[in-house]
């Protein structure tokens, strides 16, 4: 390149770059004796309309903060939004990777096998349904047993169609999943069970739930506790000002369908000084309280006077007793709903789950504990719920030993008795004079 | 032990060495044999090794071990009255388990935690193989409880009323059940009301925290430190000169006073 090219290159360099396209026409101006700013003022107007930031897309940090602001928190992580902006968003099972979508037909496939396996069950259910028990042989019951079989295996069969669509998978897993849909229901089942249902269990087992509240206890559902917005983990310490209010339950069942249930929070470590005993009280009695798998808050608080046999007693435990252990159980009202009259003479004192479950049929089928020791609001939560022994405290007995007192040692205490009077200090043997 | 035995001829050569005795160790005497090479040849077959019958070590070495015995085996007996604490069983390894009201140390021996009597059982429900101690309230009561049933707990305490009220210090944090609007007021009780503490030195004194929360009280001032302000620096300097000077002033006439050396002005 000669010298001249080389010197002039910035120059052809700035007129060949496209700059020229970039310019707006606001820039050029053509002759006209209109001045400037009226076109100016015509721009900076169209410009004034707030822009609307996408809660999907957003990825400045500008736009989220005017996003955050207005009261919408964007959606995902930042790295997400840019993937979505930038990205074709191709719906997943669209996604343009051979083995994937060949995968994906098997599937199909697959299911499609399910459902006509599903299809032929019905049929044979209905079949036998109809079916007269006196041509079979057995009667009644083989026709009951061979109905209940088939229906299981039919609810086999529908979650072994669902069970490989990534969709459902990841609507489960954004926690969109209908739990009214059977699949939902059983991988909800399948998480629970894989870590906090054996959480709940070994809870169970250290503290002694099981021989001391009730004889056999297997979760079904699962049951979490909260006060006001105060999440509470299985057996923690929950200081007493914070339990003075009622609980907030978030219980998920796993079955299908309607049921009306019974809430009970006992208190299993209650002392009894003359006794030298421990007993029960219970704390809170609601029952026909109705759930289902969609709905699975209950909070105490807002259970109607009805349902509330007995109203919430704060969990207190005087100074220098055990900690308190407080079992929360969900119960299922086999014999359906209950009349609340018979119940208005119940007793909080010397409450045993295990005789009241057998006099009202009632199944447990979930439960979580909170414990309570003595802390500073203590006398305080009495004091307001009426409760009298606020002060008073509990003191370990002494424990009477076995072992008879150490002899005393040393040539003092050999010679203390009377045998050695003359020997006794200040004390001078009178001497006889013979 | 077999010990190599030398045969005639060395050992008179061995004796020759020992007589003139030049070299001061017998094994540079025999080292210099070798090199010397005269003599009689030392083959390791002229070495012969003898086993006698019996030997000190045959006593000791090839024993049964057997030290004093540990006074192991069962304290007390069973349906014995133990308190707790009281060792019952002491063992190697776990020949008993400890069972209901019991514990286990870290020697495995089996230790009561309640006051009661001790009972030896098995309980083919908790393990198919082992036996175990327990301790119950009652004399006639049996190992093992039946399934399931509710765990027999005694509280072994008494009530007693507290000295002073319990006293709940509000917390502004939690919510009051009766009215969340009114907000909670803490007063404290000032500084110099506050009874002496006893601390340790059995001295009466006000808390290190409080002494050195004095000045905060005092509502005293004090200017930020500014590393290279060599202006506020020196005013600091012509304050404490002054002071020092008024000090020394009051302090007494006794006082010999240092005279300021002046800078005398080259002109």
């Amino acid at each position: 390149m000669s010298t001249c090219q080389k010197a002039a290159r910035p120059l052809t360099r700035c007129l060949q770059t496209p700059q020229g396209s970039q310019l707006s026409a606001r820039s050029i101006r053509t002759f006209t004796s209109s001045p400037r700013s009226n076109e100016e003022e015509a721009a900076v107007e169209s410009t004034k309309q707030p822009r609307v930031w996408d809660p999907l897309t957003v990825t400045s940090k500008k736009g989220e903060k005017a996003l955050m602001k207005s009261g919408v928190m964007p959606i995902g992580s930042r790295r997400r939004r840019m993937a979505i902006q930038t990205s074709d968003n191709i719906p997943f099972e669209q996604l343009p990777y051979q083995c994937f979508q060949e995968g994906l037909t098997v599937l199909k496939e697959d299911r499609a096998e399910k459902i006509k396996l599903i299809q032929t069950e019905r049929l044979r259910i209905s079949n036998l349904q109809a079916l007269d028990p006196s041509k079979l042989k057995g009667g009644e019951q083989v026709k009951h047993t061979r109905l209940e079989s088939m229906r299981r295996h039919l609810e086999y069969l529908k979650i072994q169609a669902d069970r490989n669509d990534p969709n459902i998978k990841k609507r489960f897993e954004d926690g969109d999943g209908d739990m009214n849909k059977p699949i939902y229901r059983f991988l909800a089942d399948e998480q629970w069970r894989k870590y906090q249902r054996r959480q709940i269990v070994q809870r169970i087992n250290q503290l002694g739930i099981v021989p001391d509240v009730l004889a056999h206890f297997e979760p079904s559902a699962e049951v979490r506790l909260a006060f006001r917005s105060r999440q509470v983990e299985h057996g923690g310490f929950i200081d007493s000002r914070v339990s003075e209010v009622p609980l907030r339950l978030k219980v998920q069942v796993f079955d299908k369908g309607e049921r009306l249930v019974s809430i009970v929070v006992v208190d299993s470590d209650v002392p009894l000084v003359d006794s030298d005993k421990f007993t029960s009280r219970c704390h809170f009695l609601a029952m026909n309280v109705p759930l289902s798998p969609t709905t699975t808050s209950i909070p105490l608080s807002q259970l109607s006077l009805e349902q509330i046999t007995l109203p919430w007693l704060p969990p207190f435990a005087q100074k220098g007793s055990p900690y308190h252990r407080y079992s929360v159980f969900v119960c299922e009202q086999t014999a359906g709903k209950i009349d609340t009259s018979t119940l208005q003479s119940l007793s909080r004192d010397d409450f045993f789950l295990r005789s009241f479950k057998d006099k009202h049929s009632l199944k447990p089928v979930g439960m979580s504990i909170f414990r309570s020791e003595w802390d500073e609001g203590t006398a305080g939560v009495m004091a307001r719920a009426g409760i009298e022994g606020a002060d008073v405290e509990f003191r370990r007995k002494k424990v009477v030993a076995l072992k008879p007192k150490q002899k005393a040692r040393g040539w003092e205490a050999r010679h203390s008795s009377a045998k050695y009077r003359q020997l006794w200090r200040g004390k001078k043997p009178f001497a006889l004079k013979r | 032990m077999l010990l190599p035995r030398l045969q005639p001829p060395l050992r008179t050569a061995v004796k020759a060495i020992g007589r003139s005795s030049q070299q001061a160790c017998l094994n540079e005497a025999f080292g210099a044999l070798a090199i010397r090479g005269g003599g009689p040849s030392i083959s390791p077959a002229s070495l012969t090794f003898v086993r006698h019958a019996s030997h000190a070590q045959q006593g000791a070495v090839n024993k049964a071990k057997d030290g004093p015995g540990k006074r192991l085996g069962a304290k007390k007996s069973g349906e014995q009255y133990v308190i707790p604490g009281n060792i019952i069983f002491r063992q190697r390894g776990t020949h008993w388990f400890p069972g209901d009201n019991c514990g286990m140390g870290r020697d495995h021996t089996i230790y009561a935690t309640e006051a009661g009597y001790v009972k030896y059982y098995k309980d083919p429900e908790r393990h198919p193989k082992r036996q175990y101690i327990g301790v119950t309230f009652e004399r006639s009561q049996v190992l093992p409880l039946p399934r399931n049933s509710m765990r027999r707990r005694k509280l072994n305490m008494f009530a007693q009323k507290m000295e002073t009220a319990p006293i709940e210090a509000p917390r502004p944090d939690l919510f009051l059940a009766t009215d969340g609007s009114q907000a909670v007021v803490i007063k404290e009780t000032p500084v110099e009301q506050k009874p002496l503490k006893l601390k340790s030195g059995y001295m009466y004194r006000k808390s290190n925290w409080e002494i050195g929360r004095a000045a905060e009280r005092a509502k005293i001032q004090v200017k930020e430190f500014k590393p290279r302000d060599r202006w506020a620096a020196w005013k600091k300097t012509i304050k404490r000169r002054a002071a020092n000077r008024e000090k020394r002033v009051v302090g007494g006439k006794k006082t010999k006073k240092k005279g300021r050396k002046s800078m005398s002005r080259t002109t």
